[in-house]
């Protein structure tokens, strides 16, 4: 559920995967890129981010993956100050991002980067519940002994999202998963996000591009727009907006054919 | 687990254990040579060789560290004071101190340098160096400024002293082969965070990997080897003299990493035996010795960029290769349905192979 303005209620228990952003903004010098964004994200909830490009998406997940600091405003993971935790610490609190680009270790195999992600996050060696499944949809089952980068651009970003599912995240911040996928490998993202959603069932935060993607798996969107929150609620109704038609210029035509 | 992944643990190991071994085999040199000019290359090379593990154990984490003559310095002159003021000349007590001492000052510094990368990373040390000369020269008192400390007592060992060349050969034997062993520890157990941060840095953070303790751990340790060769050169001079850890001769250490091969520990060990020899060889032209460091590293960064080691590694994998080529299978395109692949076991995969 996401909800613009929504202030944290100090000192209430709240579940430990609850991600509350409070009005949070980041100033370069001068430059506002980001100003009042506000939301909460509970376990379950998958949240579409959309917008063009330069509104300030990748920048979202960079705060609240911790990557960036906000300048000001608060975040919120179950109810704890995390605003100014650093990046590794957010991690081993369960807020695990993704990347846009095939982010693997290059010249690791498959097994390799695998049993990292588990020593790194775990300490363990004991591979997450659903990960075998995971790995056989995605057909890496087959592919443990290969190395990372040999393998095809679209399989090197599924590797990258079964990284993130071994470290058992409490809050997940998908950023473009399907950027470069063929059509015909798109559906694995879906079955990414249903098999996180029956596995782990924590919140999920998807950026992407491909509309008829989020309008498949998320039930809530925001749309943001030169790090404004433009527009939330669910796709059908948001993209129809006319600010957002207008606020995607080029992608106007492709919003208005496909509401 | 297949028989590669299992041959590439074989291979890990094998060149950490034939590092150890060509180390412990080195004792035959004093015990069955007193060829002075033999015993004193032989000395020379076992001193550099804990000042390139340094090098070494930095690279894999991806940063090229031209502080290793500042750190053998503060190993040197550690191990120097201690022994002429207040006349402890014993080789453990000194071996700790010049291990030690280096280590415990990397931390606060490596706060300060290991939020760099790349080239700022390489800067920086370098000016470590620098500076740390410059405070050579400038604290008389403590250093003895540019006549350096001269006249420090033979170091022994259970009461015996340490005094004729073969006996400091003996000793820069055991101090190499301790440097071996603590590299071998840190970058055996270590090695996926260490591979992980060299990778791929940001994915290993965002895993959950806190790569600050482990960038702490290593450039300490890497202090603390440095320092063990500084121990071992004064240990053969007899003498601290901050000629002996100017900053340009950091490249020399580097020289004889990369020279050798970075990718497994026996590189360092080859390319400093190389190196060594080769500039005692150019001694009476030494002027040329740089140039002649400059061209190899051109020559092996441009054609064989895993060094000598990595690269007889890979014409040997080549060789062995062509009798019995793997032949992978086609992959098959058409998405198989999850069904099917269950019935897969993986172990077919490695029988076809």
């Amino acid at each position: 559920m996401a909800t613009a303005s929504t202030s944290v209620t100090a000192g209430k228990a709240q579940h430990e995967g609850e991600l509350h952003v409070d009005a949070i903004g980041k100033q370069f010098g001068g430059l506002k890129v980001f100003d009042q964004v506000s939301f909460k994200l509970l376990p379950g909830d998958i949240l579409g981010v959309v917008g063009p490009n330069g509104a300030g998406k990748t920048t979202l997940i960079n705060i609240i993956s911790g990557l960036l600091f906000p300048t000001h405003g608060r975040i919120t993971l179950g109810g704890h100050d995390i605003t100014r935790t650093v990046f590794h610490g957010r991690s081993r609190m369960g807020v695990i991002r993704s990347f846009q680009q095939t982010s693997t270790f290059r010249p690791a195999t498959v097994r390799e980067n695998i049993a990292r992600a588990i020593r790194f996050s775990h300490g363990s060696e004991m591979p997450p519940r659903g990960m075998d499944a995971l790995m056989k949809r995605f057909e890496l089952s087959d592919r443990l002994d290969e190395q990372s980068d040999k393998l095809p651009y679209g399989l090197q970003k599924m590797l990258g999202l079964v990284l993130a599912y071994v470290t058992s995240p409490k809050v997940l911040l998908l950023d473009e998963p399907a950027a470069g996928l063929e059509i015909r490998e798109r559906g694995r993202v879906d079955d990414f996000v249903h098999h996180v959603r029956e596995e782990l069932g924590c919140g999920m935060l998807i950026v992407e591009h491909d509309m008829d993607l989020i309008r498949r798996l998320c039930p809530q969107i925001m749309v943001l727009d030169s790090g404004r929150i433009l527009a939330e609620g669910p796709p059908a109704d948001v993209l129809a907006r006319p600010e957002v038609i207008a606020a995607y210029m080029g992608a106007a035509e492709e919003v208005a054919e496909q509401c | 687990m297949t028989d590669r992944f299992r041959s590439f643990v074989r291979f890990c190991g094998a060149a950490e254990l034939t590092s150890i071994g060509i180390l412990v085999l080195a004792f035959g040199i004093p015990l069955l040579s007193s060829s002075p000019f033999l015993v004193s290359l032989v000395t020379q090379i076992l001193i550099a060789i804990p000042a390139a593990f340094s090098v070494y154990v930095m690279l894999r984490m991806d940063l090229m560290t031209f502080a290793v003559p500042a750190f053998m310095a503060m190993g040197a002159y550690s191990a120097a004071i201690v022994g002429l003021r207040a006349g402890i000349t014993d080789t453990i007590v000194l071996t700790a101190l010049s291990f030690a001492v280096p280590a415990l000052v990397a931390l606060p510094l490596g706060a300060l340098v290991l939020r760099l990368r790349g080239v700022y990373f390489v800067l920086v040390t370098f000016l470590l160096s620098q500076i740390t000369q410059l405070l050579l020269f400038e604290t008389p008192k403590l250093t003895g400024g540019s006549n350096g400390l001269a006249g420090m007592p033979a170091t022994t060992l259970f009461g015996v002293a340490l005094e004729d060349n073969r006996a400091v050969l003996f000793l820069a034997i055991a101090l190499a082969l301790l440097a071996a062993a603590i590299t071998m520890v840190l970058t055996r157990y270590y090695r996926q965070h260490f591979a992980a941060i060299k990778e791929n840095q940001i994915l290993a953070e965002s895993l959950g990997l806190v790569v600050w303790h482990y960038k702490m751990l290593g450039f300490a340790v890497a202090a603390g080897l440095a320092g063990i060769a500084g121990f071992s050169l004064v240990n053969m001079l007899l003498t601290a003299h901050p000629s002996s850890f100017s900053a340009m001769s950091s490249v020399d250490y580097i020289a004889y990493t990369i020279v050798g091969g970075a990718g497994s520990m026996f590189g360092p060990i080859v390319g400093s035996a190389l190196l060594v020899t080769a500039n005692n060889m150019f001694s009476n032209r030494g002027e040329y010795s740089p140039g002649f460091f400059g061209l190899l590293i051109i020559i092996v960064v441009l054609a064989m960029k895993d060094g000598i080691v990595g690269t007889a590694i890979k014409l040997a994998q080549r060789y062995r290769g062509r009798s019995r080529r793997i032949v992978l299978t086609p992959t098959q395109i058409p998405l198989q349905p999850a069904a099917a692949a269950e019935q897969t076991p993986v172990a077919d995969q490695t029988v076809e192979r």
